[in-house]
């Protein structure tokens, strides 16, 4: 989780972004993210956050300056390359962004359905993202059945499907409570461990405090700090604990799941034996 | 993913749509079925009255009557003259007892009008056939307007000039039902294009994630696409169900009445069938296309 500097997947230059009526939510950002940084963006409410986080991923584009990412200007690409760009990011919102009356597999399984994978690696995709997340047991759930934690978790499945270079996370933890908010940090700690590199953007210092690394703070559409937080509690981490995420998971359970047609797909014809290959994995609860 | 991939999700997605929200889809569907069928019963109707017009104009032929002073060897002269223009095919003189004769074969009950000794016996006149490549022709026309001022000839009846005005009915007839049906279509497509924005606003959640994952906007827009497709056709295909009871009906119905079976002798073509169903289908593109303009989806 070091800084490296000069090895920026996330280029800033100069960027400012003006709302109509000349209201500055940016002004002149000059920064890099290398390649398998975990970052915290922090700010008061207003600073420009979720702005910034936008930039990147081409919700809007810049007023001034340049963003690169990949080693490509992000506000020059063409409306029609945006999606091949988005695929390359993953990202968390708040409010989850699950669709209710699709289920888990449903609403983690969009951009494989998009990229033409086939029903069997679908599911395939889906298990081995939701088992990251310690939730291969509710692939036939629907949202509203999950916990405010579990739907987290199932959004942050949905945004590492693609195993994305960057994940980008805004306020991911604002609408859980403290316990389940340390669980998902936790979570973004470990797949930054695996190499995708982490845009976390909060208001919560005190979390930033415990766990440290590399914090941005936004005042006013300005940087004003750039630095190394030393964490207070910095969660032990190893490769695998992905599988001792949730309260109960049980992967005998998921793979029963698939096995009685419980995979929560409509399709038809299609279904059945899409988890065969990974139906025999035991995730330890 | 491929075309073809594509293709069969966006049927897939858009006959879910149509299932999860039949009722609204139902108005869609029924308002371009409504549209369509008024637009196909008037281009029925002109089709078969064109068809009989085309018969008619087969079967046309100019009448010339002569005084009723007229002796047979006038009859004969006027046959002579008349088997000498070149846009005669035939010429069948008829003389006042065969006059006579034909029409007490036809009308048996007005006989007595017509009995041989009465103050106006029928005149005799001559029957002519016109060559089809001179119908209408400059002489033709220049023939009968001289036979008209000639002294012996007291009417021409020509079977142009009331074929003339039929064919200005089926002009008009067509006219009001292209015109009807171009606005009915327009109400069509504009449904259409609501059901189909409606539909969009409600998917509006999803569409933000799929823009989110890195859809394209063919991938996107092409449920909507497909949706308003569907409806379309099933327009298009309620409508020529429906043209094609109401065309069994009337035909059942009609027995010997002359206007119904005038107007419904003939079914449509199969071509005409078909381009009635794409019609709907065109309809219905057209609408969801047209609901998506712009930004319609980014609010999304």
């Amino acid at each position: 989780m070091g800084f490296q500097r000069g090895k920026g997947l996330i280029q800033l230059f100069h960027v400012s972004k003006l709302y109509p009526g000349g209201q500055a939510a940016l002004s002149d950002l000059t920064f890099e993210i290398g390649r398998g940084q975990f970052v915290f963006l922090t700010g008061a409410s207003g600073a420009g956050k979720t702005t910034l986080l936008r930039l990147i991923f081409r919700e809007e584009v810049p007023s001034s300056g340049q963003i690169l990412v990949n080693g490509r200007n992000v506000a020059s690409i063409p409306q029609r390359k945006i999606p091949y760009l988005r695929r390359t990011m993953g990202v968390v919102f708040q409010d989850f962004r699950l669709i209710a009356r699709k289920t888990v597999f449903e609403n983690v399984s969009y951009l494989p359905r998009i990229l033409g994978v086939d029903l069997r690696g679908r599911k395939k995709l889906a298990y081995h993202a939701l088992r990251r997340v310690g939730l291969a047991h509710r692939m036939s759930s629907f949202p509203p059945e999950l916990s405010g934690g579990e739907q987290q978790r199932v959004a942050i499945a949905r945004a590492l499907i693609n195993e994305p270079d960057i994940l980008i996370a805004d306020e991911p933890t604002g609408n859980l409570d403290p316990d389940l908010a340390r669980e998902i940090l936790r979570l973004f700690l470990l797949v930054n461990q695996r190499g995708t590199t982490v845009l976390l953007a909060t208001h919560d210092r005190e979390m930033i405090q415990r766990v440290g690394g590399r914090v941005l703070t936004l005042d006013r559409g300005q940087l004003a700090t750039d630095r190394e937080v030393v964490g207070t509690e910095k969660p032990e981490l190893r490769l695998g604990d992905e599988d001792d995420l949730g309260e109960e998971v049980r992967a005998e359970g998921s793979a029963k799941d698939v096995k009685d047609g419980k995979d929560g797909v409509e399709e038809e014809g299609e279904a059945g034996g899409g988890l065969e290959e990974v139906g025999g994995e035991r995730v330890d609860a | 993913m491929s075309f073809l991939q594509a293709l069969r999700s966006f049927f897939r997605d858009a006959a879910v749509n149509l299932v999860r929200g039949w009722k609204v889809s139902l108005v869609a569907v029924l308002t371009i079925a409504v549209s369509l069928f008024l637009s196909g019963v008037f281009l029925l109707a002109s089709r078969n009255l064109a068809r009989s017009v085309e018969r008619w104009q087969r079967e046309a032929r100019v009448v010339v009557y002569l005084t009723p002073q007229a002796t047979a060897e006038e009859l004969a002269v006027w046959a002579r003259r008349a088997a000498a223009e070149r846009w005669v095919q035939t010429v069948h003189p008829v003389d006042p007892r065969q006059a006579q004769e034909r029409f007490r074969s036809i009308f048996p009950s007005l006989a007595d009008l017509v009995t041989a000794g009465s103050e106006e016996p029928l005149p005799a006149s001559l029957e002519i056939e016109v060559r089809p490549a001179a119908r209408g022709s400059r002489e033709q026309l220049s023939a009968l307007a001289s036979w008209r001022r000639a002294p012996g000839v007291t009417l021409i009846d020509d079977d142009r000039e009331w074929l003339a005005q039929v064919q200005g009915l089926v002009a008009v007839i067509r006219g009001v039902g292209l015109v009807l049906g171009l606005v009915l279509l327009g109400a069509a497509v504009f449904t259409i294009g609501s059901v189909i924005r409606l539909a969009a606003f409600l998917h509006s959640e999803e569409i933000s994630i799929l823009r989110l994952v890195g859809a394209t906007e063919f991938y996107i827009r092409g449920p909507f696409y497909a949706e308003g497709l569907l409806q379309g056709t099933l327009g298009g295909l309620f409508a020529a169900g429906g043209l094609y009871g109401a065309w069994l009906l009337v035909r059942q119905r009609a027995g010997d009445a002359l206007v119904p079976s005038l107007l419904a002798a003939d079914f449509l073509a199969a071509d005409q069938l078909a381009a009635l169903v794409l019609l709907g289908t065109a309809a219905g593109l057209i609408g969801a296309i047209t609901s998506l303009r712009g930004e319609t989806l980014r609010s999304g």
